[in-house]
């Protein structure tokens, strides 16, 4: 059964005195708590009296407890005892024998009723006392004992938690181990990434520079076969790759009226260091390197010149790879793109 | 003459006879065994459930008066307070350190508490009938919960901390359910306090 009025109750307690009734029912935890009943009672009127009410009504559980007769033995005991327990004044006049000892009582007391009274209270001193030691070494004992078990319990407890440390410790260190491997594949995964990133970001930017050279190269050929269309030049001839060499290509123009010539080429390679491409006429006495140009990155070029002299004057056109601003007086063996001339 | 004079013992008040015994007076202290040491007897049976044991803790009580009487304050609390205080605590110490004993043993302390009433005699059991029926309403009176915690404290000996684990309530309503328990008592006994004891 709940007391429904316990919770309204409690707000009535003072919580200072909190501790009184389990100090008054000896279910005090310690020996901190009852100094601080005792003082607290000391010191203050108010803590005095509710101490004293619930002292009072303590009294009552005791009071309340079915009743149960002692043995008629236990107040002689009791009596000898005190009687024991103080200086040994023996007088004649004692009343001991009126009192009825049983046969089962201590053995001073059987000497008490043989009639060696003063030698017994001497005795009897002299066994109180060592019983009073015997108690206290008994007790000492106890308390020692129980220390020993408490101290037994905390050193397990201690090499218990010894192991669960060393095993969290080595839990521990594992797994570091395994985030750390798990750190290092990343930062390879993410080089990798990174370097593949890189590379497409150059792929990207190699297509754009490619895209833009096409891009002049179709605007060249655009111009070309409009001017053609409109007969401002004419095409004279469509370069090849006669050595198969490459899918090389060019187309060579001229404009009708002047001495101005064009060429637009495609599919070269990027010529070797320190060679550029070089444009020959020949077939009117001398070969003629009549000028050297670079390519584009998709090999395209598109190159305007003034003839030396009339077109059809020469029998052929031939393009070679000769070295920088060092043109020898023939072209090379090698020819990249050649045409006729007729 | 010896029966004159215990008649002159008998009619002294609790107070006088342990001024008597502060004076090493034997017949006083015998005087005041055959008051109170049933009384005593009884609730060490009642906590300890062992005849024996209940009258090394009544001897060890009286032997208290004995050599304690003179440090009785009566402005501190009434003597029968102050007799069964020290009657309480010496039978919970007992029964403490018997716990202690058992715990090494591994052996269930609730195993040897069993409570006899045989030795409760008929007329015992009358006066009982008629002295501490309202006590024992006012007990029955209280909430479970109440009542339980003063029996774990003042009859098995467990400390509030230990009633807390063993019950499962927090401290500090063990705390509180003992204060209103033994306020209760007090108020539905206010009456009998004037004259009980």
């Amino acid at each position: 059964m709940t007391d429904s009025n316990e919770i309204e109750n409690s707000g009535e307690l003072d919580p200072r005195f909190e501790n009184f009734a389990a100090y008054i029912l000896d279910a005090l935890d310690d020996e901190e708590e009852r100094a601080a009943v005792e003082a607290l009672v000391e010191a203050d009127s108010a803590a005095r009296a509710e101490f004293d009410e619930l002292t009072e009504a303590a009294t009552l559980l005791a009071i309340a407890v079915p009743p149960v007769a002692p043995p008629a033995s236990l107040k002689a005991r009791i009596l000898e005892l005190a009687t024991g327990g103080t200086a040994p004044v023996i007088t004649p006049a004692a009343p001991i024998p009126s009192i009825q000892i049983p046969r089962s009582t201590t053995r001073w007391s059987r000497i008490f009723q043989s009639g060696y009274a003063a030698s017994a209270a001497a005795a009897v001193v002299v066994l109180v006392a060592v019983g009073a030691l015997g108690f206290q070494n008994r007790r000492l004992g106890e308390e020692i004992d129980l220390l020993r078990t408490y101290l037994d319990a905390e050193a397990a407890a201690v090499v218990g938690l010894h192991a669960e440390l060393s095993a969290m410790l080595v839990d521990s260190e594992t797994r570091v181990a395994s985030m750390k491997g798990e750190m290092d594949q990343m930062e390879d995964e993410f080089g990798a990434t990174t370097a593949m990133f890189v590379h497409q970001e150059e792929m990207v930017s190699e297509l754009a520079t490619a895209n833009a050279a096409l891009r002049e190269a179709l605007r060249d050929q655009s111009w070309l076969t409009y001017v053609a269309m409109k007969e401002e030049f004419k095409v004279e001839s469509w370069l090849a790759d006669h050595q198969a060499t490459s899918d090389a290509s060019g187309i060579f123009a001229v404009r009708v009226i002047g001495n101005e010539a064009m060429f637009q080429v495609n599919g070269l390679e990027q010529p070797v260091d320190g060679f550029a491409y070089t444009l020959w006429l020949l077939g009117n006495g001398e070969p003629i390197a009549v000028t050297q140009f670079a390519i584009s990155e998709i090999g395209s070029a598109t190159v305007a010149f003034i003839l030396p002299a009339p077109f059809f004057q020469y029998s052929s056109l031939v393009v070679t790879q000769e070295r920088v601003d060092s043109i020898g007086p023939r072209p090379s063996d090698v020819q990249f793109l050649s045409a006729e001339a007729n | 003459m010896d029966e004159v004079h215990r008649l002159n013992y008998q009619g002294l008040t609790d107070l006088e006879l342990l001024e008597h015994i502060s004076n090493q007076d034997r017949d006083a202290l015998a005087t005041l065994y055959e008051r109170f040491g049933r009384r005593v007897f009884s609730l060490a049976v009642r906590i300890l459930s062992d005849s024996v044991s209940a009258e090394e803790v009544t001897q060890d009580v009286f032997m208290s008066v004995w050599r304690r009487g003179a440090t009785y304050v009566s402005k501190k609390g009434k003597f029968t307070t102050w007799l069964f205080s020290i009657a309480h605590n010496r039978t919970i110490d007992e029964l403490r350190k018997r716990r202690r004993d058992l715990s090494r043993t591994n052996d269930d302390i609730d195993d040897h508490l069993n409570l006899e009433s045989g030795d409760v005699s008929p007329a015992d059991a009358t006066v009982a009938q008629s002295e501490y029926a309202k006590i024992r309403a006012a007990m029955e009176d209280l909430p479970e919960e109440q009542k339980n915690v003063v029996e774990l404290s003042y009859f098995k000996g467990l400390t509030q901390t230990e009633i807390a684990e063993k019950t499962g309530q927090p401290l500090g309503t063990v705390k509180t359910r003992m204060r209103l328990a033994l306020k209760k008592l007090r108020k539905a006994l206010s009456a009998e306090l004037g004259t009980q004891v």
